[in-house]
């Protein structure tokens, strides 16, 4: 196992300044690191005034959805809980179900051959268009929004938990077999933690998409009073497009949010993982 | 049968899909007595691997006779009186160093937690000090040593060893070889060693096994008389080269019965 990556056993290269600049870990504050960023925020923020001014019916000007933000923030903010609320308890009956069934599924290829199949035809169907028939049977209430946003998260973290599960080193499995531990000792000790990097890779991808779930169910559901997908509606159909833009801001906001939650959890849990590792 | 011997008689493995004309195992004999180092030395193909799989209880043999202390190898890993030391360190990532080392205690305890003491084992193989490191933080060498010292955490009957210095560098090679035997000498457990080293199969070993390929067989059987408990002073013994050049000689005619056209360097 090449692991040799650990900063205090390998001999740190003695490397001149002046010849391998890119080398040197650099501070926050150092203007390579953000002014790139600083440099397109600016850009795309130009490019979007002069257009909102051009045309208003394409673009509204930034100063006008931060002042509809401004204006009434409690708004957005029951709204955007509303929809938070959904996403999360879709995610979590998604993503929970998934692994519990992967788990299953790893110990018992039986119910591995009848779940897959159907896994499938139910990841290559557009969610989207079950929305309305989930409407008519549960109502305006949360449980076919939630429904909507558990299937759209259902299958990344099935198939990536499936993965992890199996991706066990095999020496490491010839040590425990030596051992003679038991099928479960070796799930609980040595599969599940192997999953772990695959399993948050999931939520990584899967969380920003139950906002999405949430709010196409939102669009979906006519009669829905609450989130920021009915609000978008509303708003769009009434031509605010300010409104339109804050609450797709606010949107965007929560899917940062929920990056960064990801970001820290992998950051505590993978800290012994490759992909934690600083490479200088 | 005995119960002082690791005992194998006409053991013949043929894997799925594998000649059955030339299989990886044909009629091998092995004897290991109770507490003795022995090597298992020959060309790539010559089946040691094997052996050393089939005594682990991680293959099942086609034909023949396999007795570990008058057990058979599944029945000796359920007493978990076995310890396997693979080529790679095979440890746990998310665990530190000393939670590697106290893991064969935790897993199958019916067979019993009996441990050695964990920080004893890692000073033994000079690992006191980064106890609480994670395996990342490690070299390769330190992580076989925490490998080492796990597999001896359950005070094994039987000690299998595939390789598990050939990643080293030649000088962590000699410092963990000079390891293992202090640790051995202290436990007084038997070993199986692979290894494609001569210098470190006559430095280590009791007795060395040279094997032939195609098909795997036992081709020669040799002592090593040197004195025990050996130091690093062992490779200055004019004795030493005398039976390394005997395992150079041994292995060129294994070498030669069984070399396939794809075999372009001798040993």
């Amino acid at each position: 196992m090449a692991t040799g990556t650990s900063p205090d056993v390998r001999p740190r290269p003695t490397t001149v300044p002046a010849a391998h600049p890119r080398r040197r870990r650099r501070s926050v504050l150092h203007p390579a690191l953000w002014l790139p960023t600083v440099v397109a925020v600016l850009l795309v923020g130009t490019a979007w005034t002069v257009i909102a001014a051009e045309q208003p019916y394409i673009l509204p000007t930034l100063s006008e959805v931060g002042t509809t933000l401004v204006d009434d923030p409690g708004l957005f903010v029951r709204n955007a809980w509303s929809t938070l609320q959904i996403a999360l308890i879709g995610v979590a009956w998604g993503a929970g179900l998934a692994f519990v069934l992967a788990l299953l599924m790893s110990e018992i290829p039986i119910l591995r051959r009848a779940i897959m199949p159907l896994a499938v035809v139910l990841n290559v169907t557009p969610v989207i268009a079950l929305a309305p028939a989930l409407v008519v049977a549960f109502g305006f209430g949360m449980t076919p929004k939630v429904i909507v946003t558990a299937i759209i998260t259902f299958f990344p973290v099935l198939i990536n938990v499936t993965t992890g599960l199996r991706s066990v080193p095999p020496p490491v499995l010839h040590v425990f077999s030596t051992l003679h531990a038991s099928r479960f000792e070796v799930l609980l000790r040595l599969r599940v933690p192997s999953s772990l990097p695959y399993t948050l890779a999931a939520l990584r991808v899967v969380l920003p998409l139950s906002i999405v779930g949430a709010v196409v169910a939102e669009f979906v559901a006519a009669g829905s009073s609450s989130g920021l997908g009915t609000m978008i509606r509303n708003a769009a159909s009434n031509a605010q497009l300010p409104h339109v833009y804050a609450a797709v801001a606010c949107l965007a906001a929560m899917g940062v949010l929920m990056l960064a939650f990801t970001a820290t959890v992998e950051r505590r849990l993978l800290f012994w993982h490759e992909s934690q590792q600083r490479t200088p | 049968m005995s119960d002082d011997r690791i005992e194998v008689r006409g053991l013949t493995k043929t894997y799925e899909g594998g000649d059955p004309a030339r299989p990886a195992l044909d009629r091998v004999d092995l004897d290991v007595p109770r507490r003795h180092f022995v090597s298992l030395i020959g060309p790539s193909g010559c089946g040691k691997s094997t052996l050393l799989r089939v005594l682990a209880g991680l293959e099942r043999p086609d034909s023949g006779h396999v007795a570990v202390f008058g057990s058979t190898p599944e029945r000796m890993c359920a007493a978990k009186a076995v310890g396997l030391v693979p080529q790679t360190p095979a440890l746990l990532p998310w665990l530190n160093v000393r939670r590697n080392v106290v893991l064969p205690s935790r897993v199958n305890r019916r067979a019993g937690n009996a441990a050695g003491d964990p920080d004893e084992l890692l000073s033994m193989v000079g690992l006191e000090d980064v106890a609480r490191k994670y395996p990342h933080q490690l070299s390769g060498g330190m992580q076989q040593r925490v490998a080492i010292a796990r597999a001896f955490g359950i005070r094994p009957d039987v000690l299998l060893m595939d390789e598990p210095f050939s990643a080293l560098d030649e000088f962590t090679r000699e410092a963990l070889q000079l390891h293992l035997l202090r640790l051995w000498e202290h436990m007084s457990t038997t070993v199986v060693f692979v290894t494609h080293s001569v210098r470190e199969a006559v430095t280590l070993s009791d007795r060395i096994v040279v094997m032939s390929a195609r098909p795997g067989r036992v081709h020669e059987v040799l002592p090593v008389d040197l004195p025990r408990p050996r130091g690093s002073g062992v490779t200055a013994d004019p004795r030493l080269h005398r039976v390394e050049d005997r395992v150079r000689a041994s292995l060129q005619v294994a070498w030669e019965s069984g070399a396939a056209p794809d075999d372009l360097v001798p040993l």
